[in-house]
């Protein structure tokens, strides 16, 4: 298939996930109902994950703002989502050509997987960003660092079960290859 | 300028990257102030049909949810419409009985004469001889033999045998059910089902002289020792002579529509027990 089409697609299927199920549930870990924080898992930064090695960097910028607003227009929080998936889709040439052993340049038309990465690289990768952009984004939501415990308790968590989440679809969505015995 | 444009193409990528996060953090300014950020809320086209057509698809999750709503709301509704019926001739006004909350049962309110309850049918038949209806209601919510029941449309039986959490119901399409009726010229009748067709009961004693035409009501009498008066039966089809003793046989298109019973109102009358000791003690002076 075609890699563009492929990744709208992607784009299309991953938001309304987003918006249409994953929004709708409100996760609480244990019973306890002072303590512990109601989380959403977004999961919808896994597209900028997944997009092609060789995109250019202001590539990624547009389609991680795209991305946000997208995600921000159907939860009405203008701009916060798009804030944190910028600055994810700014760092995530960084993050890659870290962590991988050839240049970038090297793996043209391949797209981030655990395939051509490994598990342990390509989780590492994802659980990085994925970090930062929640952490990111509970602070601009939450907006006061007063009650900073509360604020890592939520990113945590949630960051916990989106990286579960990823690694379900990782499973699910990995073409396996046919000629394995 | 040689030098700006490089500059430019040298971090563009920085620039470009900056700019966005300004577009974010002035969209979120500016709903911190509470104006209207039209273009990224959930009210535009795009996420308004999204969210549509998700609800037009959840809704019917929660169809049965609503409908019980609706039902308690009925029976409710019904409740009061009884309150202001019940009129005290020797005082000629309203008479408003106490109420009471019965602590059995929720959202069901005790009223003098008659209380509503709904319940759900949840297995019926049509094409018997006698037919049963069972309901998913029993002695556990109040139900006991003898209890009217109706659905929204008109009348539908009478309670037989009671479990603790079902209660079945002899529906009028039996032949040991007749229910006193009422022509709407006030000529007063039997309804029983001769057995053949489900839509179709036959009243029987109505005498020549009365005027029937097609198309008239025919309602539950105040005779009845169950059934609250006034309950839609059924439309007159058509009429039909009986030479042997005077009489005229009417032929009914029932409202209710028993092949597709849903949800049905129990009715018990607080009255009738005492209405029937009455009268049987009266029976046997005689």
């Amino acid at each position: 298939m075609n890699v563009y089409l492929k990744n709208i697609l992607r784009f299309c299927i991953i938001v309304l996930l987003q918006v249409l199920i994953l929004d709708k549930i409100t996760l609480r870990w244990w019973s306890n109902p002072s303590g512990f924080p109601v989380f959403i898992p977004y999961v919808y930064p896994l597209f900028l994950l997944l997009l092609p090695f060789e995109m250019p960097v202001w590539a990624l910028l547009l389609s991680g703002f795209a991305l946000g607003i997208s995600v921000d227009a159907f939860t009405n929080t203008a701009g916060m989502h798009a804030c944190a998936t910028v600055l994810i889709a700014y760092w995530r040439t960084n993050v890659l050509s870290a962590l991988l052993p050839r240049k970038l340049t090297e793996y043209a038309g391949q797209q981030p997987s655990t395939k051509n990465m490994g598990w342990m690289p390509f989780l590492v990768y994802s659980t990085f960003l994925i970090v930062i952009h929640h952490l990111l984004f509970f602070t601009i939501e939450l907006w006061n660092l007063s009650n900073i415990g509360h604020l890592l308790l939520k990113t945590v968590a949630s960051t916990f079960t989106t990286m579960l989440l990823i690694i379900v679809y990782l499973l699910l969505f990995t073409r396996q290859d046919s000629s394995r015995a | 300028m040689r030098n700006f444009i490089f500059f430019i193409r040298r971090f563009f990528n920085l620039l470009l990257f900056l700019t966005l996060e300004v577009v974010c953090i002035v969209m979120i300014q500016r709903t911190e102030t509470m104006q209207g950020n039209d273009i990224v809320s959930s009210a535009n086209a795009v996420s308004g049909l999204v969210y549509k057509k998700q609800n037009d698809v959840v809704y019917y999750f929660g169809l049965r949810k609503m409908n019980d709503s609706l039902q308690n709301e009925n029976a409710r509704l019904r409740q009061l419409v009884e309150q202001y019926k019940s009129l005290d001739t020797l005082s000629d006004s309203m008479v408003f009985s106490k109420t009471q909350i019965g602590d059995t049962a929720k959202h069901i309110v005790k009223f003098s004469e008659y209380v509503y309850r709904n319940a759900r049918v949840i297995n019926n038949s049509t094409n018997a001889t006698d037919n049963y209806i069972t309901i998913n209601r029993g002695t556990a919510h109040g139900i006991y033999k003898n209890m009217a029941v109706l659905s929204g449309t008109g009348v539908v039986g009478r309670v037989e045998h009671v479990s603790r959490n079902f209660a079945s119901i002899l529906s009028v399409l039996s032949a040991k059910q007749r229910v006193s009726a009422r022509l709407k010229n006030g000529a007063y009748g039997l309804v029983v089902w001769e057995g053949n067709n489900h839509k179709v009961l036959t009243m029987i004693d109505v005498p020549q002289q009365v005027n029937v035409k097609k198309g008239d009501s025919v309602f539950t009498s105040n005779y009845s020792l169950y059934f609250p008066p006034d309950v839609l039966i059924g439309t007159v089809i058509k009429t039909e002579q009986v030479k042997k003793n005077a009489m005229q046989h009417i032929y009914i298109r029932s409202s209710t529509d028993f092949y597709n019973l849903q949800y049905v109102y129990v009715v018990e009358n607080k009255m009738s027990e005492e209405k029937k000791q009455l009268e049987d003690s009266s029976a046997k002076k005689q």
